[in-house]
């Protein structure tokens, strides 16, 4: 008889909490950087720290969008047994390849005045290393102050602030990077004029 | 720890649903966000908001104090510190610095909270609306229209009636300059501790199955108008007869026996600190 073996490390109990409160803290301080690759080494595949979150934040409630990475699509909807969407209805999109960013923005559900709750977080993977400085003012930072992010996080609110979202809809940002590095930028993080 | 429960005694599933409920929460200030409430081993109206996101928060390393009025020894505080202990072995204290989770009813803690920790606020009416508006239709409306004149009007007839506003406690604010809010039945006098605090507010009302957020340096501010500034309780001339302490919130208590009434702090963890007690 063969043993049947876990595919993964990553406890559902105690390290999805660990992961949520490191993003919690990353959404309540959006100046922040948080790191999750403690858990995301106990995933696998081509993107752990994206399938961290997933593991964490996804079930059956809620739908989600992988922009043309079946294979972590599939990895998603093994783990969490959450429903693949429509980008339009997907209350989390994972975007692993910049080029596709304008488009995921573009179609992601930004809520209503009435329901802004039901809008898109999006999840995106950067690459490179943070070396371009922005201002950024809202709830969370307070005075306005400088960051130093990377041109996808720049492109990404560059993107979103094409939309013109009536304020409070809108969508909400979390950015991983190779390392596990974690920032969060909700939808009322504006950039200011530096 | 009794391990016939799940850790945090909410199934996985639960949690996850509060934890997506509190991050929108957190992305959207001061706006409440429905949620699944739970059935819990207390009856709702006794702190089951507070407990869910408790619950969904809390883990190994965490420190949980929880008051009730102020108080760390309040039925309500111990038997919900009692019940969290004994699904998850954490540490539990009455000292605000040392917490990293504090569940409140009624009070902000009278020492200034840091950044990192997590105020869990109690609320049995999150809804600032209801007192000007019973239908939940018209007040989710409201909101998306930012009309909140009703309230406004509530607030000008006690002060034509009265002379002064007579809202006591759940006095509503304003955050970030676009939902109005009801802080939870804390006193006026913890209104301005919300302004652009260090540390993060969760409101979770159980009964009503709303949770909402306050992230840390977030314009929070009491309604007023420009020429009737807010004001918040004072206490000139009195002191806590524990500690002597002058600018706290005063509990007024009365003896039947003497008639006399005295003053102590509500705040009791931060009374016995000042007397050097803990």
């Amino acid at each position: 008889m063969t043993a049947l073996t876990k595919k993964h490390r990553f406890d559902e109990v105690y390290d999805a909490q660990k992961v949520y409160r490191l993003l919690l803290t990353a959404v309540s301080n959006p100046a922040k950087s948080v790191n999750i690759r403690e858990y995301a080494e106990k995933l696998y595949g081509a993107h752990p720290a994206m399938l961290t979150l997933a593991f964490t934040l996804l079930d059956n409630e809620v739908g989600f969008s992988v922009l043309e990475d079946e294979a972590l699509a599939g990895d998603i909807a093994c783990l969490t047994l959450s429903r693949e969407a429509e980008p339009e209805e997907a209350d989390y999109l994972f975007v692993t390849d910049p080029s596709l960013l304008e488009d995921a923005v573009r179609r992601a559900k930004c809520g209503t005045l009435r329901d802004p709750h039901r809008s898109a977080t999006l999840i995106v993977e950067c690459a490179g290393r943070a070396g371009l400085f922005l201002r950024l003012a809202g709830p969370g930072i307070g005075e306005a102050s400088e960051f130093s992010v990377t041109e996808t996080v720049k492109t990404a609110l560059e993107f979103r602030d094409k939309q013109c979202y009536e304020a409070p809809c809108g969508i909400d940002f979390v950015f991983v990077s190779e390392d596990g590095g974690l920032l969060a930028l909700p939808r009322l993080v504006r950039r200011e004029a530096r | 720890m009794d391990n016939n429960y799940n850790y945090a005694f909410l199934d996985e599933g639960s949690k996850r649903e509060i934890r997506r409920a509190s991050l929108k929460a957190v992305a959207i200030p001061g706006y409440q966000v429905p949620f699944g409430s739970r059935e819990l081993p207390i009856g709702r109206g006794w702190g089951t908001g507070g407990i869910q996101l408790t619950l969904s928060l809390i883990g190994p390393g965490d420190v949980l104090k929880v008051i009730d009025q102020g108080s760390d020894e309040s039925v309500n505080a111990v038997n919900i510190k009692k019940f969290v202990g004994l699904t998850t072995d954490v540490k539990t204290t009455v000292k605000t610095e040392e917490a990293t989770i504090i569940q409140t009813r009624h009070r902000i803690p009278e020492t200034p909270m840091k950044e990192g920790q997590i105020l869990v606020l109690q609320v049995p009416m999150p809804e600032p609306l209801r007192i000007v508006e019973p239908r939940e239709e018209i007040t989710k409306k409201m909101h998306a229209e930012g009309d909140y004149s009703p309230m406004w009007l509530l607030l000008y007839e006690s002060l034509i009636r009265y002379g002064r506003i007579t809202v006591a406690s759940e006095y509503p604010c304003l955050v970030e300059g676009r939902y109005i809010m009801n802080p939870s039945p804390i006193p006026k006098f913890d209104n301005p501790k919300l302004d652009g605090a260090d540390c993060l507010f969760l409101f979770g009302a159980g009964r009503e199955k709303k949770i909402y957020a306050i992230p840390p340096h977030t314009r929070v501010i009491p309604l007023a108008f420009d020429d009737v500034p807010f004001e918040k309780e004072s206490f000139p001339g009195r002191r806590c007869r524990l500690c002597g302490s002058g600018g706290t919130y005063l509990d007024e208590l009365f003896d039947s026996a003497t008639g006399e009434k005295y003053y102590q702090c509500s705040d009791t963890s931060h009374c016995q600190e000042v007397r050097g007690c803990i």
